[in-house]
Order: structure tokens, then sequence, then C-alpha cells
């Protein structure tokens, strides 16, 4: 019967719907909150990892095998509880976790299978990661390319995988099978980075060195430097071995290989297909070499290929050598082109300002010109070598040398061998490097001992950042100082850990701040650097005078007055966690797959389950899509708004539903509860803003017919809305976290907030949409919204008439205010998109609300305080210093209690 | 601003043992720089045979080894010297292994990974105590 059917529907399904409708509501939350959970605990994993590559942890293997266990886990959990959350709505995601995580156990087992890419690679294309495959020297020679001021060769890297695929006829089965890429693929990669490399131009002069990468003990072995020349027709290329320059055992290399290599190969039709047959005949034959000699395996080679263009003056910086006393400097040595002398030779202070301690001038040529014109004379020399002895390079390029090469060693870990040629167009550039076996003169256990006595400690505190010793002159960073004026080498001293620091850390001998965390940006920064960094130093500014001399050992937390050479000498001997350790390696390698953020732009098209490169990439995905979840679930799932809520008594005209899903309100049974019964910690502020009396204020301007009819089109579909969800502002709240929507006339928002006892998981999301003016005015009302975000310091995206903003990791009281001001905001702005007809009417509007509500809102209170998330930043590939801070390092998170 | 001075005479002697060599590496520059004479073994045969000849102040070793494990590598230098204050380092870390441990004679239990300062503090506090026992 037809009564019968409505009255079993009309009261009992009715309840069965609210109740099914709370559980899945509940659900709903659960899995949101789980995420948050999740994300923060995998965001301090990460963090831990982290500081465990600065050197704070004494950790072993199993510290690595165990957090890339327990991360994995969280990580997986998040992907799952997204799936929950959406109906399984990123599937993929779980691919892409896979394919990470295979990557993370092979690094932790020692192999490189799942590295394996592009058997040739442009230089820049290097990133860590790739160590195994190219050699840590050419992993820094990449890196470096990222700091101002340091010019890098152009140039191309067959990996070892490449390098084991062209020689394979000649390997052992064994070693052969290994080869995945077969030759033909990497000729043609070799070819178009030839091409490249070319540009325009016909023939060019190429530099190839093979480096043998080590097993653990050392890192890597130079076997040989080899000259690519063209005739000058083109029709052939020559190969010329070159003199090697990292000890006898390479140089003994290179003679045996001068007996093999002779021939130049024919002319063919490709202009770079020479080149190519010459790369294959040094490989090949230095492969022979070794296996001729049959003292030891043929190993892991890779090869660098760079432009060479002529140089007018080249040389080599060591980072550690002895003059005739026992004192310890930096040698950099000059000599002209094709000239037999021992060149100039210089030596340097270690230490900003890297004074010139010696000094060793050659004799130039008769017919040299000097660089006032002046030629050099055989008479002169004769006489006594007067006028004979200029130095081939100036005071400034040296110290810029020793600068560049103090950052290589510090980034290698040990001391190098610098590369160096000056080109025609006066700039320096830097051609190779390789780690510099040097014996230290030992360091009596008596005597540092006895320095450590004597020294006066500046102070003993603060949080260590990145382990290491180092010394120099304090230079106080101001807001004013640009960051090109920080004098290189020099120790760094600010107030805060800004992430604006970046590029003086570039510069820096160490950085101390009084203010800063362990886990910020500019900590990243540090150690991706490789720079001794202490933050949280109280007083810093005061205790380390601008211009005086102090010795860093940030493994203490301890700053000396003056240079402690003593100190200074251990530190070089002992240096603590170095890319020398296989540990240091291998933690990096990890991180490389976990930290980095490649997904920033949720916009952005990549912004997808394909789109995650890394561990990162997958908590952060999935973040911003549960909250975007979230702050749409009303309209995706409209059968939810059928619950059980009670209308809020807030004495203005606007309707406020609540729902409490645990704390978030007294336990009262009023019907219409007021403000006095909100126990929400986030919504309690929010309702003062919304209530206070001043924005409500001002009159609504009057509605143009324009206005109505403009609006028409979204009218409808908001009116096709379910009629449960129209117009009915909804409050779901916990006693730490509310999320609330609201529709004003033709305005819809969401705010979604956090606010609980650790100010590391706050966070405030604010979304603002729709409008009755004409879309012009409705993008005004943007720009205001926007403006105001933007003057409480929100991460703020407009998009026409939607705006999106974002604050997180700020102090508590800031994000009350700024929660507080979104209710003011809230009010104040409903359908202010009407009387918006110029920009100057937004401006004017906007002076209005930051005169009454935002004079007293102080925003964080140390605004310049890095409290980002770790991030090793990349960009690109790289991944180092001067990354921009990124999106999600602000998406820490709350999480459940 | 503070002066802080160390004081003469002759200086105490350390051992570490841990299998994996860079825990070995990086904890011998931190107690040198604090006047330690550090001797570092990594296989527990070496570091047991160099307790028999020699007394140390502080031994500070791994637990889960090849070979003689921790715990005999606790008791063989409790016999040597029972003035020896032991510090057993382990990334296996139970409330069992701690209580045995300590039941053995161990100054104290530390978890890897740890921070350097942790293991500082702990050394400072064996100095404090044999200060204040005049040892």
């Amino acid at each position: 019967m037809w009564w019968q059917r409505l009255i079993g529907r009309k009261h009992p399904q009715r309840r069965d719907i609210a109740e099914i409708n709370i559980w899945r509501l509940q659900s709903l939350f659960n899995n949101f909150r789980r995420i948050l959970f999740l994300n923060n605990a995998v965001l301090e994993d990460m963090a831990r990892m982290e500081q465990a590559l600065g050197g704070e942890y004494i950790f072993d293997k199993a510290f690595m095998e165990t957090a890339v266990r327990t991360l994995s886990s969280r990580v997986h959990h998040v992907a799952y509880n997204l799936n929950a959350l959406t109906g399984n709505g990123y599937i993929p995601l779980y691919d892409r976790y896979q394919d990470i995580r295979i990557i993370l156990d092979d690094i932790l087992a020692g192999s490189i299978r799942s590295l394996t890419g592009a058997p040739v690679l442009p230089l820049q294309a290097v990133g860590w990661e790739l160590e195994p495959l190219v050699g840590i020297n050419l992993v820094c020679l990449a890196e470096l390319r990222h700091h101002p001021g340091c010019r890098v060769a152009d140039g191309f890297i067959i990996t070892t995988e490449g390098v084991q695929s062209l020689i394979r006829p000649i390997l052992p089965v064994g070693e052969a099978e290994r080869a995945d890429a077969s030759a033909t693929e990497i000729r043609a990669g070799i070819e178009e980075q030839l091409k490249m490399l070319l540009g325009d131009r016909q023939t060019m002069r190429f530099s190839v060195a093979i480096t043998r990468i080590e097993g653990e003990a050392e890192l890597i072995n130079e076997l040989g430097r080899f000259a690519l020349v063209p005739d000058p027709d083109g029709s052939a290329v020559k190969i010329i071995p070159e003199s090697s320059f990292c000890g006898e055992d390479s140089e003994s290399a290179t003679e045996s290989l001068l007996k093999i290599i002779s021939a130049s190969p024919s002319p063919v039709d490709s202009p770079v297909s020479p080149y190519v047959l010459c790369l294959e005949q040094i490989i090949r034959t230095v492969c022979a070499n070794l296996e001729q000699g049959g003292k030891e395996p043929v190993g892991q080679l890779s090869v660098f290929v760079r432009s060479c263009p002529p140089a007018i003056i080249s040389g080599i910086i060591h980072t550690r050598a002895a003059s005739s006393g026992s004192l310890e400097g930096l040698r950099i040595t000059a000599n002209l082109p094709d000239a037999n002398d021992a060149g100039d030779t210089f030596l340097l202070r270690r230490t900003y300002p890297f004074d010139l301690i010696q000094s060793t001038i050659t004799p130039r040529p008769a017919g040299y010109r000097f660089p006032d014109g002046r030629l050099a004379t055989g008479e002169a020399a004769a006489i006594s070598g007067f006028m004979r002895g200029s130095a081939l390079i100036d005071s400034k390029m040296l110290k810029r040398l020793a600068e560049t090469a103090m950052t290589l060693e510090r980034m290698m870990g040990s001391p190098v061998a610098v590369h160096w040629e000056c080109r025609e167009e006066a700039t320096c550039c830097i051609t190779g490097l390789t780690p510099m076996p040097v014996i230290l003169a030992e360091i009596s256990d008596d005597d540092l001992a006895r320095e450590q006595e004597e020294a006066e400690i500046l102070c003993r505190t603060g949080q260590m950042v990145q382990s290491g010793i180092a010394a120099g002159r304090v230079v106080h960073v101001t807001d004013e100082m640009r960051p090109a004026d920080f004098p290189a080498g020099a120790v760094a001293v600010a107030r805060t850990a800004s992430p604006q620091l970046t590029p003086v850390l570039q510069r820096a001998a160490a950085i101390i701040t009084e203010y800063g965390t362990t886990t910020g940006h500019l900590a990243t920064v540090a150690r991706e650097l490789r720079l001794p960094a202490i933050f949280g130093l109280p007083d810093a500014l005061t205790l380390l005078p601008q211009g005086s001399e102090v010795t860093v050992d940030a493994s203490e937390t301890t700053i000396y007055r003056g240079i402690l050479e003593m100190l200074l000498r251990h530190g070089a001997r002992e240096m603590d966690l170095t890319p020398a350790d296989p540990e240091y390696r291998t933690l990096r390698r990890l991180l490389r797959f976990i930290m980095p953020l490649n997904l920033i732009d949720p916009e952005a098209p990549n912004f997808s389950p394909h789109g995650c490169r890394t561990f990162h990439d997958i908590i952060h995905f999935c973040h911003e899509k549960a909250v975007d979840e979230l702050a749409h679930f009303q309209e995706r799932r409209p059968g939810l708004g059928a619950i059980r809520t009670r209308r809020m008594n807030l004495g203005v005209p606007m309707d406020i539903r609540v729902l409490d899903i645990g704390g978030g309100m007294t336990k009262s049974t009023t019907i219409e509860p007021g403000p006095g019964e909100v126990r929400s910690a986030p919504l309690a502020v929010f309702l003062e803003g919304l209530l206070d009396p001043k924005a409500w204020a001002t009159e609504l301007p009057t509605l143009a017919f324009r206005d109505i009819i403009s609006s028409v089109p979204r009218s409808m579909g908001m009116l096709s809305a379910p009629l449960d969800s129209l117009g009915e502002n909804l409050a779901i709240v916990s006693h730490d976290y509310m999320n609330i929507s609201l529709r004003l006339g033709y305005h819809f928002s969401v705010i979604d907030a956090h606010l609980g006892v650790d100010d590391s998981r706050d966070y405030v999301y604010f979304r603002f949409a729709g409008g009755l003016a004409d879309p012009e005015r409705r993008g005004r009302r943007a720009q205001f919204i926007s403006k105001v975000l933007d003057a409480m310091e929100f991460k703020v995206s407009v998009k026409g008439d939607l705006v999106i903003g974002r604050l997180k990791l700020v102090d508590t009281a800031a994000l009350q205010a700024a929660i507080g001001i979104l209710g003011a905001l809230t009010a104040f702005s409903r359908q202010r998109d009407t009387g918006l007809y110029s920009d100057a009417d937004t401006r004017a509007l906007f002076t209005i609300f930051a005169d009454t509500f935002l004079t007293d809102y102080t925003g964080t209170t140390s605004p310049a305080i890095d409290r980002h998330t770790p991030n090793l930043g990349q960009t690109g590939n790289s991944g180092q210093a001067g990354a921009p801070d990124n999106a999600y390092s602000a998406t820490i998170i709350g999480a459940e209690k | 601003m503070t002066t802080e001075t160390r004081s003469a005479g002759p200086r105490p002697r350390i051992l570490i043992l841990d299998d994996e060599p860079i825990v070995c590496k990086r904890l011998k520059p931190t107690f040198q720089k604090m006047g330690y004479e550090v001797e570092t073994f990594t296989d527990s045969a070496s570091a047991l045979a160099r307790l028999r000849e020699t007394t140390f102040n502080i031994v500070i070793t791994d637990l889960k080894m090849e070979g003689a494990d921790g715990m005999q590598v606790l008791m063989g230098a409790k016999e040597s010297s029972a003035d020896t204050h032991v510090i057993v380092i382990t990334g296996f870390a139970t409330l069992d292994t701690a209580k045995e441990s300590y039941r053995k004679g161990a100054f104290d239990f530390v978890a890897k990974p740890f921070k350097l300062g942790d293991i500082v503090d702990c050394v400072k506090r064996i100095e404090e105590k044999q200060r204040g026992s005049g040892l």
C-alpha cells in the first residue's frame, strides 16, 4: 500500500540514514586525521634522517634500514588513507610508492640497478643520487654549477653503465651481462651531447677524463685525461693524451696509454662521428690496458667529456699544501699554455680572507706581453730577471679561486685538487677535481689538549645543524646586506635562520644564528653544503663581535676566540661524517628519493600520482588531496547533508549549524547553543572575529540589476544543489579542529583549521569563491581577500574569483589571530564585490579592513624565523643550495591526539 | 663569556669497540678533544686481548657483534679492572638487554642512533663519579 510505503520510509529510514551518515562522516574524518598524523610522523622521520646526515647522530647501517622500513610503512598508510577517504580515487599512488620503495631497498643493498637511467647525461643533470654511476668528483662539479659566481665547464658524462655497454665485446661474459643499454644507444646519446656542445660550430677541441669509481676505501681514481683535437679541415680527430694530476700511479697509467693510442679515425659523414670513434677508442684502450696490467679488475669507469676552448692560463688548486715552513695553506698554480716552465705558484691561507703567504713567479719567456703592454726581453733576463716576473693572475682572482676550491673541499669532505682555466673572455672556469690524498702532519694529542686548555670559549650552546670545524672573521648578516657583499669565507652570524640567508651560506665558512631550528630550510641547505652550522645560540650577535676572529667547532656547539690551528688541523684530519664514509653516501642517496619535494603547485599538470618522485611528494600530494576532499565534501557527499546538527544562536543574521565530532561543544543539550558553549579552539576564535560588531557595522551596498543578472548562471548552479547543502553553514568541530563551510548570499567559503597543543601541527586553510557581481568585480573582491591574507602571511593563490590561502607553522598566537580575522573577514566581505567598481575601490576597502582589524595583528612573532619543514629543495636535479623554499615546506599539519 | 680549563696530568684512557667502523671513527675525535687517549677496535677478540693487557678508565662497547658480544666484553672489562666504567651501545635495544647490562655492571646503556652529546654527557657523568670517589 502506498501509505505503508510512505510510513515505512518516513521515520525509520531517516534515522538509518542519519546513523549511516554520521558513521561515514566519522570515517571520513578519521581517515583525514590519520593522514595528518602520519604526515607529521613522516616529516619527523625525514628530519631525523637528515639530521643524521648533518652529523647530529652517531648511526650505523641498522639505523638506515630501520628508518627506511618505518618511513615506507607510514607513507604506504598515507596512500591507503587517502584512497579510503576518496573512494579509491588515487590507486596509482600505490605503484609510485612501490617504485620508490624498490629503489630505497636497492640502495640499502648496495645495488645501483634501480638508479640506472640515461647512460649518457649532461653534467647539469647529475645529482647526488647518481654518485655511484658517475663518481663523486663529477657530482661535486655538477653541484658547483648552482653556486653563484662559479663557472663550471660544459660537458657530459658516460656513466658506468654506459661504459660497460660500450666495452661489452671485450669484457668477460659475466660482466657484460650487467650492461643493459646497447652500444648503439650509447653512441646515439654521445652524438646528441656532442652536437649540443658543438652548437653552430663544426669542430671543437674536447677534453676527456676517465675515472674509476672505487669501492668503499677510496672514492675515485682518475685514470687519465685526453684531448680530442680536430684537424683544421674537420675531417679527422686526433687523440692526444694529457698529463694527469692525481699522483704518480695515474701518471704511469697515462704513459702506458701513450704507447697504445696513436690512430685517429677515418673521416665519416656525421661531423661528430670522429669524436665518437675516438671516445670509444680511448675507453677500449684504457680497459685493455688495465686488463693487460692484470693487477686489478677493470672496475666501474665513468667518462667526462667537456668542451675545451683555448685557455689563456690554466692551473691547479690544491686545497691543502705545506709551505716551506710548517704552516699549511692552499696552493694555486698558474701556467701559460704550452709553457715548459713550472708556472707561478701561490700559497694562501685556507681561511678567509685567504691572505697570500708566499708566491713564486716564473720569469716570462722573451716576447711575452705583460698586461701593461710591454714585452719581456732576453736582456732583462740576462741582467737580473727584472721586469720578467709579473704574476699571471691577480690577488682578486686568487681569492676567488681559493673560495671555490674550499667550497669543493667542503662538498667532497676531503682536500681536493681542482683544475681551472681562464679563457679568452677572461672568465675562470672549473674543469675538474679529484680528492687529494694528503698525509697530514701528525698532530700531537698533547698539543691539541694544550691549545684547548688555553683557548677562550666565547660560547658553548645552541643546536648543531651541521658538524664540522671552521674559522674566520665574524660578519654580522643584516637584512640590508646583499648576499654578494658577504665576504666569502667569513663566519656568518645572523639573528634568525631565515631562508633568505641561503645565498650567504654559499659564501660563508660557517653559520651561527640566534634563532632557528634544526629542521628548517636553512638547516637543510647547510647540510647540503656541509657547512658547519649552529642555530639557536642566544646573544650570538653580542658574543661574537663583528670582525673578530673565531674558530667554530659545530660538532661541540662551541666557538673559540681566535684561530685554533691545531683544532682546525684536527678537524681536517678527522672530519666527522663525510662523503668518504659509505654510511654518508648511502644515507645521502636514500634521502634523494625521500626528501626532495618536486610537486609544489597543486594546480600544475604534474600534480598527480604519476608526478610523485619521492616519498615527500607522495605525502604532500595526499595531504593536498585530503584537504581538497574535505573542503568539497558537502558538494561531493550530498548524502551527508542529512546528519543531525544544531543551529547556533549567534545574535547576527547568520545561521551556522554545528556538528560535534569530539569535544567541540559542551555536553549541554541546548537546542540552539551559543558561543559560550563552544569548546573547539579554532571555532571559538573564529566566532570571536565573526561576531565582532565592527565586522557588521558598515552598510551593504545596493545590488544593481546587472549584478543579479550576471549571477544567474552561478546562482542557478547553486540552486540545483541539494536543498540540504544550499544555504546551510555547517561547522564540523572537535576540540582542536574546525571545518566550516559558509554560504553568505552567493559567496562560498571553507575554513579548515587545526589548533591544538603542538603548534607544529596547526594550520588554517581558507577557500573563498563566488559572489553576485560581474566577474570583474568578483575578481576585485578576490584581490581584496588576497591582500588581507597576504598581510597575514598566508600562502595565497588566486584564480578568477577563487582565493585559496594556507597558513602553517607559525606561532599559536599568530594562528589564533589569523583565524579570528578570517571570522571578521567572513562577515565584512559579504557581497562586497558589488561595490568594487574600480581598483581604487579595492584598495580603499582593504585600507578600511586593515585599519579596523589588522592593526593589532602581529603575524608570526618572528616572521623571518625559518620554521619550515626540512627539504632538499630540488630545483631541477640539484636539490642543493639556492633551491626555493617550497610550498610543502609549510605543510606540517595537524594530527590526531 | 666563559673560559674553561682542563686539568693537567696523565690522560685517561678510553676503549671504543663497535663492528661498524663509522661509529669508532666518529667517536674517537670527540674523546681525543676531551683529552682522552683513545683506542678503537672493530672486533671484540682484539678488544678483549687489549683489555687483558691494559686498564682503561672507560669502555664503550657495541652489544651485538660477531664472536664475543658486548656482554662478554662488559664482563671482560670488569674482570680486568673493577673500576672501569662500561657504556653499552646498541641498535637493538630492548628492556631485557638493558636490564642485563646494568645487572652485569654497565654504567649506562645507550640506544643507537644517539646524539654525540648524549654519550659525551654519559662520559662526563663518569668523570664526576670518578672525581667524587677520588679515582
